[in-house]
């Protein structure tokens, strides 16, 4: 089913779509673009490169309340966190976001644990992708082609949408997205030279240049298996790394958390809250014993995560390409130089 | 005023000069990143890899934050911009790092930018220095006749703010807050291991990004920063949701200054000015 | 109900304190709205216990350390001094009401001063009102 609308009327969209759920978007902010609730149809802007952080706080907030319970109190008194799932539409996926979800789903999903959490939430919810704009080149630090997705990939997504000059084209792409689709009465009929347009505009998605090398996931899984040891190598690509939050914190397939317990007084939350593992105190033991003191100990971890051990467990390497960590690191330290140097090391 | 190209050509002489000499094993300057713009800040510890190091207007890390990393080094050389060197002056005021195992290769630099927004860093965001105030070797001309602009001069318009003004202000501001701790980890003067937010005896705020934890952490941070805070501007520059840390840094900056009358990491015979007092203090500060 | 505030008196062992045994000693009157607690030296108050303070419920807070020079420990309250001076700015700065935290040097003797210090910061306490500002939302819907 292909429909659509003209971008001057995109507002009537948002409150029809807000009428149905709750309407998540990219919302400018002083440093950039974020997902957050639209409350006014006004808000909603397609103007947008990537948000900052990524579309997975949507399903794995970062923080989340599980439970909560007087200390003086019997442990059956607790109060569960009541979870509250409305229909939500996440609107403006970039296709290299949607497919991250697919990847979270195999750890909060497929592995065979299910976390309600997460699975409810991504049951609820409509997600909207959008094509990046082919007309603008990709940023410099992206590389979602190296692994393998399209610009205007609609894998992921339940609805796709592709800008045409003044108008908005949405194609239902799961049977959830056919749903959405022919309750929004506002929609027009997408016509024959639409789909052409869709087609060719998602085949020319694939040709968008980013940053792009051959990586056979295997390869690069027993690379990094190879050089686990050396040293040097890691050494050097860490030389710079502060060892900060950001990369993990912004990156849609980092799902590390920490279970604590926040008391005040008697009352406390025990919570569920982002942690990463580029934290010194991420691997700390009760006993004292740190296993990853050095900073090139952690940034290892985090690149043989995601590109070796992942590959191994689950056959997928645990990211998208989106950029982010390049963008927004401190130091710049590039995860995509990281692979390439160590395909050559 | 030297032109960067030169001073990255001075820079790499001087580094092979120092590691040929094998008395300094390792030199902190900058190599490319993954592109022109992304430079990184870079240990070179060969001579093969002077050939690394770059210099360009985007190279505004402090490099002070990376002294600690190398307990067997013999002695460190350093590429210093003013700020960077104002650090490695507290670093050394607080006994982190010796002067004399310290190779300082000063750059007198202007006209720094800031990769993300390509905006000028100058005195509105830092401490507007071009000079480094303390070095070995100097590693292009002293840059003179440029206009100085007083740092405090952007607080103006926060301090005519109304008491209530500047609480939504702040609170606003620090509400965005991720708890990444890229602040932290970017600030050549944030040392301590562990941090008193990653303490758990006492615990003193919670580990959630919500509105008291990002209270306590950065009041506290910009405390602890108090006299030492030598306005580089990196903790701003590293916020990934934009928060301007160096507006609240300059403010406690210039207090410290009007009341004990000195600013951070000038001179390697001060003290800071919190582990100093001097019997002659007014009562009138605590007003 | 008139607004009873919470103050935390922050008391230096060897003046401070021992000025308020003796403000109590001497049977001297003043408001029962002060909770203290005693330390060995102002210069052991981190500034951190200021702003948690507030969060966890004070409405003001109260610092007593010996006066200049009379320090048990010769300097502590030299410190002290400029170290509190910058947390009153950061309190100024950030918009919170640096009224709501005073800082004053009472020696051993002077009981009838501790009194007339409480007695007055108590009363500018209730001018003020509840703070509200860094108190955990938390608490405050508690009360």
């Amino acid at each position: 089913m292909l429909k659509k609308i003209s971008i001057k009327k995109i507002n009537d969209l948002a409150a029809a779509l807000m009428e149905k759920g709750t309407l998540l978007a990219p919302v400018k902010e002083a440093a950039g673009h974020n997902f957050a609730e639209i409350k006014d149809p006004q808000q909603l802007d397609l103007d947008y490169y990537n948000t900052i952080v990524s579309p997975k706080t949507v399903f794995l907030p970062q923080k989340e309340d599980f439970v909560r319970y007087e200390t003086a109190k019997p442990v059956a008194e607790a109060q569960p966190v009541a979870l509250n799932i409305k229909a939500t539409f996440l609107f403006g996926v970039r296709p290299c976001d949607a497919k991250s979800f697919q990847i979270m789903d195999i750890h909060f999903h497929a592995s065979g644990i299910i976390d309600p959490y997460w699975q409810q939430r991504r049951d609820a919810t409509v997600i909207f992708g959008s094509a990046f704009d082919l007309d603008i080149p990709a940023q410099d630090a992206d590389f979602y082609q190296t692994l393998g997705i399209g610009a205007a990939d609609p894998e992921g997504s339940d609805v796709f949408m592709v800008k045409k000059g003044e108008d908005l084209l949405m194609k239902a792409i799961t049977p959830q997205g056919e749903e959405i689709l022919a309750r929004l009465a506002m929609l027009g009929e997408g016509k024959p030279a639409d789909k052409k347009y869709f087609e060719e505009y998602i085949k020319k998605g694939s040709q968008h240049q980013t940053r792009n090398m051959c990586l056979d996931p295997q390869v690069i899984a027993k690379k990094l298996e190879d050089i686990f040891h050396s040293g040097e190598f890691w050494q050097a690509q860490s030389a710079a790394c502060l060892s900060c939050g950001i990369c993990t914190f912004v990156c849609p397939t980092c799902y590390c958390f920490d279970i604590c317990d926040d008391t005040l007084f008697s009352r406390g939350v025990r919570r569920r809250v982002w942690d990463a593992c580029m934290f010194t105190d991420f691997t700390l033991e009760a006993s004292g014993h740190n296993p990853r003191t050095h900073v090139y100990q952690r940034l290892r971890q985090k690149v043989c995560h995601k590109y070796s051990f992942h590959v191994r467990k689950y056959g997928v390497i645990s990211c998208v390409g989106c950029g982010r960590c390049t963008r927004y690191c401190p130091v710049n330290i590039d995860i995509y130089s990281i692979i390439q140097d160590a395909m050559k090391a | 005023m030297t032109d960067f190209k030169q001073i990255e050509n001075n820079l790499k002489k001087e580094a092979k000069k120092l590691l040929e000499s094998a008395e300094v094993p390792v030199v902190l300057a900058y190599t490319r990143g993954y592109d022109e713009k992304h430079p990184m800040p870079f240990a070179a510890k060969s001579v093969a890899d002077v050939e690394k190091i770059v210099f360009n207007e985007y190279c505004n890390f402090n490099m002070a934050r990376y002294i600690m990393r190398f307990p067997d080094a013999a002695k460190i050389a350093i590429a210093a911009k003013a700020a960077d060197s104002r650090a490695l002056v507290v670093l050394i005021q607080e006994e982190k790092v010796r002067r004399e195992d310290l190779v300082i290769l000063g750059i007198p630099a202007s006209g720094m930018k800031d990769p993300k927004t390509d905006q000028l860093i100058d005195s509105r965001t830092t401490g507007g220095l071009y000079n480094p105030v303390e070095y070995d070797i100097l590693l292009g001309e002293e840059i003179r006749g440029q206009k100085t602009v007083s740092p405090y001069a952007v607080l103006a318009d926060y301090e005519a703010m109304d008491k209530e003004a500047r609480w939504a202000f702040w609170k606003g501001q620090l509400d965005k807050c991720i708890r990444c701790y890229a602040c932290r980890k970017a600030c050549p003067m944030c040392y301590c291991d562990p941090c008193f937010i990653d303490q758990n005896k006492p615990r003193w705020a919670d580990k959630a990004p919500q509105s008291p934890g990002n209270m306590m952490y950065h009041l506290t941070r910009f405390h602890h920063l108090a006299g030492r805070c030598i306005d580089c501007g990196e903790c701003s520059r590293a916020c990934p949701v934009g928060i301007p840390l160096y507006l609240f840094h300059k403010k406690v900056a210039k207090e410290c200054e009007e009341m004990f009358g000195q600013a951070a990491g000038m001179k390697l015979e001060d003290k800071p000015v919190l582990v100093d007092f001097r019997v002659e203090d007014s009562d009138q500060i605590l007003k | 109900m008139s607004f009873e505030p919470k103050i935390l008196g922050i008391a230096c062992n060897w003046c401070t304190y021992t000025g308020a045994d003796l403000a109590g000693t001497t049977r001297l009157h003043y408001p029962q709205n002060l909770r203290v607690v005693r330390v060995m030296c102002s210069s052991r108050i981190n500034p951190s216990f200021i702003f948690r303070a507030f969060q966890l419920g004070a409405d003001g807070v109260l610092v007593g350390g010996c006066h200049p020079g009379d320090c048990h420990y010769n300097t502590g309250n030299l410190y002290a001094r400029r170290r509190l001076a910058v947390t009153k700015k950061i309190l100024e700065f950030a918009g919170l009401e640096p009224e709501r935290f005073r800082v004053e040097w009472i020696s051993a003797s002077e009981g009838n001063k501790f009194a007339q210090v409480v007695t007055e910061f108590t009363a500018q306490i209730k001018e003020l009102g509840p703070q509200q500002k860094l108190k955990i939302d938390e608490l405050l819907e508690k009360i």
